[in-house]
């Protein structure tokens, strides 16, 4: 009989086809868990150090870098994955910010206590000041020139310093510092060049 | 403007070879710390992803077994009444149960080639 043999055929082959959609929904996920895995992995360290530039502070900027992962994983890991990186930014960015308050209400606190309120890593004002004779020489690399630049941008409009750090720092273009900051692609054209110039004037010339 | 914009290029390229080579020489001990960073990240997803197949599956079953009801039913509509659509209703019984649906996860081959097979029998 045709039909019976139609019918239970149909009722095999539905579930198979069930457990087949769902062995490659399966599959699916663990293949973004793992491009999300390596994403996640190449980006870290630089968002840690670009974390520590704008905080000061390693245990605070390694919190920054986790919830970071933690927001991206949870509201954008569905996004294509040439979002995830500034979309991470911007989350970082938010959580720096709100970093950044608290330092801030926690040193107007510690006001009241000088002693205490000092902070250790703070760069020495007399090696970040502007040398007279035409800023940082061609000699200086490595750590000690991004501990001038450090004081230096800690001197900028902070629209400014994220513009510099994004799009230098992490290289990001034009377009991904822009939803990173979420501003427009002109706005993130004038801050970076500002702080460049800004950068130059509090760093000196550089010599050749 | 020229020597303005050279002197940029070159603030860019000190600074960002500077950045890399902080980056280059992070110490193990955070090297770790963000690895386990990443580890609670990842560690969200999947739980994430447990939870919404949890609640999704016994939906999905359901579905499944409401499809097979109703395709049960149009084929006893099809034959006349007596054993074929007492056997189907067997197959239902065999496929509509959660712990039948598991078998799949271990045995779908077979299942495909019950299926194939049966197929064939139509042909």
């Amino acid at each position: 009989m045709p039909e019976e043999s139609l019918t239970r055929s149909a009722t095999l082959c539905a579930p198979v086809a069930w457990e087949r959609g769902r062995r490659n929904m399966r599959e699916a996920a663990l293949d973004s868990e793992r491009a999300l895995e390596r994403f996640l992995a190449g980006i870290e360290r630089r968002a840690f150090r670009i974390a520590k530039l704008a905080l000061r502070d390693q245990a605070e900027a390694e919190d920054a870098v986790q919830d970071a992962m933690i927001r991206l994983v949870r509201k954008y890991a569905g996004r294509p994955a040439e979002q995830w990186r500034p979309l991470f930014y911007r989350i970082l960015q938010n959580r720096i910010t709100d970093s950044q308050r608290r330092q801030k209400v926690r040193r107007a606190v510690m006001a009241w206590r000088p002693a205490a309120g000092a902070d250790p890593e703070a760069p020495d004002p007399v090696e970040s000041a502007v040398d007279p004779d035409g800023g940082p020489d061609a000699a200086l690399e490595g750590e000690e020139l991004l501990a001038r630049i450090e004081g230096a941008l800690e001197g900028l409009p902070g629209r400014q310093r994220e513009a510099f750090l994004f799009r230098n720092f992490e290289g990001m273009d034009v377009a991904q510092t822009a939803i990173a900051m979420g501003c427009s692609e002109g706005s993130v054209k004038t801050h970076y060049f500002r702080a460049l110039r800004a950068l130059q004037e509090v760093l000196g010339q550089w010599k050749t | 403007m020229e020597d303005m914009n050279r002197r940029m290029r070159e603030l860019e390229r000190r600074s960002r070879a500077a950045f890399d080579e902080s980056v280059g020489s992070l110490d193990a001990a955070t090297r770790s710390r963000l690895a386990k960073a990443r580890a609670v990240a990842l560690a969200e997803l999947r739980q994430r992803r447990l939870r919404w197949s949890s609640s999704w599956i016994p939906a999905g079953a359901a579905a499944a077994a409401a499809v097979v009801a109703v395709m049960l039913w149009q084929g006893e509509r099809a034959t006349a009444p007596g054993e074929p659509a007492l056997a189907a209703f067997e197959d239902l019984d065999l496929v509509a149960g959660a712990e039948d649906l598991d078998m799949f996860e271990e045995d779908g081959d077979f299942y495909a080639w019950a299926a194939d097979e049966a197929a064939g029998d139509v042909g």
